[in-house]
């Protein structure tokens, strides 16, 4: 019973995805020969949900936010007046602005640098045969599926400088004579780093450690014979391999960090200590919605978008080599 | 094997289709939306018996709460301002119900204050959303902030209650406790390093320092005037003598938990909420007024009297919302005396009555937790009764008409000032930075008037 | 034991010290919420801190259930990250094939387009977001969620399941299609259980954001029934009052299901991650 009327749709489904070509046909738009044309047309069809939902939800909010960075509006009413673009000259000379921009460098530097170097480091232990290895591999990647709120949660009570068991034990084996204020304003960007780096270094892990799995144990097995060591097989022959998925995770990690918002902004909530980790995102966030200055905010969504475009060109001209695999 | 598989997905595809529609029903009825601040489960909890009541009488209407964080409430509310959607009612300081008003967002509540009968509405906090001789918003309850202190070492100290700033760090001193290797045991005071927090505090000390923040006339900001300053050499000297190094990285309840443990011996913010923390976290024969006691706040070297924050938001009523009058007729039963005793009971030393003749009802004191921490419930009263308790960044009643008060609150101009200023720069540069800032803002946001 | 010997256990140990270590570090603080989440208030904030519970009290628990929403919110998640999974994988699977196997001019431009899409902070889409879905009049509902998160999704798993796809060689379909099969059955009983993979490891990513998503449900979702489990925890934790043991069984309660599910697929996953990254 449920078989048939599956099988109807089936064949319903087939019967509409036909005729859609027939369709456009009667209406004469067949000057290209048939197969091709049909060929084209299911293409497009098929990659239609895709593009329509990234366009409508994506590409529009991005284009408001544009159009929106030329105003001058008040987060929530209407009026609005066309101000060119003096936002971004306003932007230019704020040093709220610049003192922004350099936290999120180096936010973001530091926390990529070390997820690619410990996610490589895990995925090369995590490749070699040894008893638990299972066990340990989904431990690995526990940070990874902790929701942000409850990774914040969690690091905010382990870091707390009166009762957090982070600092009895420092304490405790002595490694400091005072507590550290992990959270205070001197510490605080240090806290936030070692949390992304914690939280998103198993994204690469996955990533590289599953490209490893892939290369073949042959490659390896000829440079021991040859007495090559550890490091000049990492650099011969896994780096070479894994270097098109690097060249990837890299780029989408670096583009993630730079415009990541909900750890940065449940850490430090923007003021006091906060003020410390006010990175960029954080504060196109704190213009539109705590400023109110919906169109100096946009301007600043539009900065990072320019700042990303043009440092992913960058990327890829630098590495060209690595793009082609990738 | 294969041909199993290629059902399954089929089979899933279907399932999914058929349930979209059963997901997109939800929006259907006769929908009132409230947005609250009180999140705490028991309150959330009274707070639908409430609606639940409601909507057995009035059958049309379903009512949907939702209990916000602080922090996001204004993040919601200009989301849902932008798109046109707001809820019919919502919790707000008074300083984002003037900013409303002052756009002409919300409907006026003259009819609930009728209903309440306008004179049981009590003095002290009928002007928190009053404007123009009408009533725009009436506070769910009320609260102000509180001084809580270690009443067992305070005693065993022998000390006096504080009259002035130096006062309040002398005694704060004497409070703290080191261990034989002069390491810091417990610290003199404890304050929460969150950017409303300290804009709440600079206000309060601003006030009890004889100041003011917007000038009376043309609402220009006075942070470089000699009181506002001292108020940031008092944050200097709190931070480089009593306060724990990492005191700028504390929440809230960072601050409690603090004092609960011990760790600290005083709360410069603390508020009657903290009754139950320490009911909970204290030790069980510590856990009472004997040894968590309030005093009354010291005040500045220029102020002539003390200052408390009220922490009392208004409902307001979004006139543009699809619903407003049903809105408002639910407002007007959660405010009779059965319903709305039931909800103040869920934090009874931090809820107080808006209603003068709940304070005459004898439920309303019929309760253990209200007995047992009168003392918390009675300084605020008597902060309410000498009206020396305003709104954030409100020292005089009139300063709800400055129609910024929201952006300017929400920017963290003030709380970077006290962040320079503890981490070295001199107050007076701070201030001046921090005037530029807020100068520039408000003329940006076209309200400039000097 | 010669230089080689002493060499290889060496090795080993270090092998091993270093996975213990990886370990630990995943590991402890979820060992520590546990803990917490075992102990009544008295212990809490004890000094020195215990790492086994005195006490043992299940009280934080039975609280998360009867006097919260957890359950409901636990429920929407579920909901939630489960449709958007789906429709995800409906779209991009399509999407990839349609980027794979037929030639259309704009094809590479379209990969291409998708990927800026991604530089674009999500936080600043949520407004313009709102105000559409409001327009459409899905505001205040799953839809909308589900909508939001795989648009989110889509750039990437459009990206990893064409790597998937093209690491299938087209000309099995060629066999299925000179059996007599359609194109549709060729797609769904040769290429997909080929793909399972990496439809499996492009789930969990899907399934991983819209499980964590906070700041577009708390925009986004306007009544309590609808929430999802990061608002609703969030929620607790800005309770003024707040309850470490509770929020911290919370977070088990959060865990844990994702934990079980992750370490039963563990292997396809990475098998799966590893196939799709052999093209990049």
């Amino acid at each position: 019973m449920k078989e048939i009327s599956i099988q109807k749709f089936e064949l319903a489904s087939i019967r509409v995805l036909n005729s859609i070509p027939n369709f456009i046909k009667r209406r004469g738009l067949d000057s290209l020969t048939k197969g091709i044309r049909r060929e084209q047309l299911i293409g497009y069809i098929t990659i239609l949900p895709a593009f329509a939902l990234i366009l409508g939800l994506i590409l529009y909010p991005v284009a408001y936010s544009i159009w929106l960075s030329l105003l001058e509006k008040h987060s929530f009413f209407p009026q609005e007046r066309f101000v060119g673009l003096e936002n971004y000259f306003y932007l230019w000379k704020d040093p709220e602005f610049w003192s922004s921009l350099k936290l999120g460098v180096i936010y973001s530097g530091w926390t990529i640098l070390f997820q690619i170097i410990l996610g490589v480091a895990a995925a090369l232990i995590l490749n070699e045969t040894f008893i638990g290895r299972g066990l340990v591999r989904a431990i690995v990647l526990f940070p990874y599926m902790v929701p942000t709120i409850v990774a914040v949660i969690l690091w905010k009570w382990l870091l707390n400088d009166t009762y957090g068991v982070v600092n009895y034990w420092l304490l405790a084996l002595g490694v400091v004579k005072d507590p550290i204020c992990w959270l205070g304003a001197d510490h605080i960007m240090l806290s936030l780093i070692i949390m992304s780096i914690w939280q998103f270094f198993p994204f690469v892990l996955l990533s590289i450690l599953a490209r490893l799995q892939t290369i073949p144990p042959e490659l390896y097995e000829a440079a021991k014979v040859d007495g090559a060591s550890a490091i000049r097989r990492f650099i011969h022959i896994t780096l070479p391999q894994i270097r098109g998925i690097l060249f990837v995770v890299i780029l989408l990690r670096s583009i993630w960090m730079f415009t990541k918002f909900d750890t940065v902004w449940l850490m430090g909530e923007g003021a006091g200590a906060g003020r410390f980790i006010r990175t960029l995102p954080v504060y196109a966030y704190m213009r539109t919605l705590t400023y109110y200055q919906a169109g100096l905010g946009a301007a600043l969504a539009v900065i990072m978008f320019a700042i990303l475009v043009v440092c992913t060109i960058l990327y890829f001209g630098l590495f060209r080599e690595e793009a082609d695999i990738g | 094997m294969v041909e199993k598989r290629g059902w399954l997905i089929l089979a899933i595809i279907f399932l999914f289709i058929f349930s979209l529609p059963w997901i997109v029903m939800a929006a259907e009825k006769k929908v009132v939306r409230i947005w609250h601040t009180e999140t705490e489960p028991q309150t959330v909890a009274a707070f639908q018996q409430i609606i639940n009541d409601y909507e057995k009488l009035n059958p049309d209407v379903t009512i949907k709460q939702e209990a916000l964080a602080w922090g996001d409430l204004e993040a919601k509310l200009t989301a849902a301002l932008a798109a046109g959607a707001p809820p019919e009612a919502s919790h707000g300081q008074a300083v984002t119900c003037a900013s409303f008003y002052a756009k002409g967002l919300l409907r006026d509540q003259e009819d609930i204050a009728e209903s309440i009968g306008k004179e049981n509405i009590w003095e002290a906090v009928r002007r928190q959303c009053f404007h123009d001789g009408k009533y725009y918003g009436i506070p769910h309850s009320a609260a102000t902030s509180l001084l809580i202190y270690r009443k067992d070492i305070f005693k065993a100290k022998g000390l006096k209650p504080p009259e002035t700033w130096d006062d309040f760090i002398k005694m704060a001193q004497a409070m703290m406790e080191r261990d034989k290797d002069g390491r810091v045991t417990r610290y003199g005071l404890s304050l929460p390093g969150v950017g409303l927090f300290i804009n709440i505090l600079v206000g309060e000390l601003t006030k009890a320092n004889g100041g003011r923040l917007f000038d009376k006339k043309t609402g220009r900001p006075t942070f470089t005037s000699k009181e506002v300053i001292e108020v940031l050499e008092f944050y200097k000297k709190l931070n480089d003598t009593v306060l724990p190094p990492g005191w700028l990285g504390h929440g809230y309840l960072d601050t409690f938990a603090n004092l609960a443990t011990g760790k600290a011996a005083i709360l410069y913010q603390g508020y009657g909420r903290g009754a139950g923390y320490i009911e909970k976290y204290a030790p069980k024969e510590m856990a009472n007024p004997d040894h968590f006691g309030v005093l009354v706040k010291p005040r500045g070297p220029s102020g002539k009297e003390t200052a408390a924050q009220i922490d009392a938001e208004p409902w307001m009523i979004f006139k543009n919302s699809k619903y407003p009058e049903e809105a408002a007729k639910f407002l007007k039963f959660f405010f009779k005396e059965e319903n709305y005793i039931k909800y103040l009971h869920t934090v009874p030393i931090h809820l107080l009555p808006t209603l003068k003749s709940v304070r005459n009802n004898p439920a309303y004191w019929a309760n253990d937790m209200v007995k047992k921490w009168k003392e918390w419930l009675d300084m605020q009263y008597r902060y309410f009764e000498k009206d020396q308790a305003k709104p954030t960044l409100i020292i005089e009643w009139d300063d709800l008409k400055l129609p910024f008060g929201l952006e300017i609150l929400g920017s963290g101009i003030i709380p970077d000032m006290v962040t320079d200023v503890v981490r070295g720069m001199p107050p007076a540069q701070a201030a001046a930075k921090g005037q530029a800032r807020a100068e520039e803002l408000i003329t940006k946001l076209g309200y400039k008037r000097w | 034991m010669n230089r080689f010997k002493i060499q290889k256990f060496s090795n080993r140990l270090f092998l091993y010290g270093a996975a213990l270590l990886l370990a630990l570090q995943a590991s402890f603080p979820f060992f520590w919420m546990a803990s917490t989440s075992f102990k009544p208030p008295s212990e809490v904030f004890a000094q020195p801190p215990s790492f086994i519970p005195h006490q043992v009290t299940w009280d934080n628990f039975k609280r998360l259930f009867t006097s919260t929403h957890f359950l409901i919110y636990f429920r929407n998640s579920i909901l939630v990250s489960g449709c958007t999974v789906l429709l995800t994988m409906i779209v991009s699977a399509i999407g990839a094939y349609s980027l794979t196997r037929y030639q259309y001019p704009g094809r590479e431009k379209i990969a291409g387009l998708i990927l800026c899409t991604y530089m674009f902070a999500p936080i600043m889409i949520v407004i313009p977001f709102f105000i559409l879905a409001k327009k459409i009049g899905i505001e205040n509902t799953h839809f909308a969620l589900v909508l939001a998160f795989t648009s989110f999704c889509l750039p990437f798993t459009l990206w990893l399941m064409r790597a998937f796809f093209k690491t299938i060689p087209i000309q099995l379909e060629e066999a299925a299609l000179v059996d007599g099969a359609d194109r549709i059955r060729a797609v769904i009983h040769v290429v997909l259980p080929l793909a399972l993979p990496g439809i499996i490891a492009t789930s969990i990513f899907t399934f991983i954001l819209a499980w964590n998503d906070y700041i577009f449900t708390r925009i986004l979702i306007t009544s309590d029934e609808l929430k999802t489990l990061p608002v609703g925890v969030q929620d607790l934790f800005h309770s003024a009052l707040i309850d470490w043991g509770l929020i911290m069984s919370a977070g088990m309660m959060i865990t844990i299901p994702a934990l079980l599910f992750f370490v039963t697929i563990q292997r396809y996953l990475i098998r799966g991650w590893g196939a799709g990254a052999v093209k990049g």
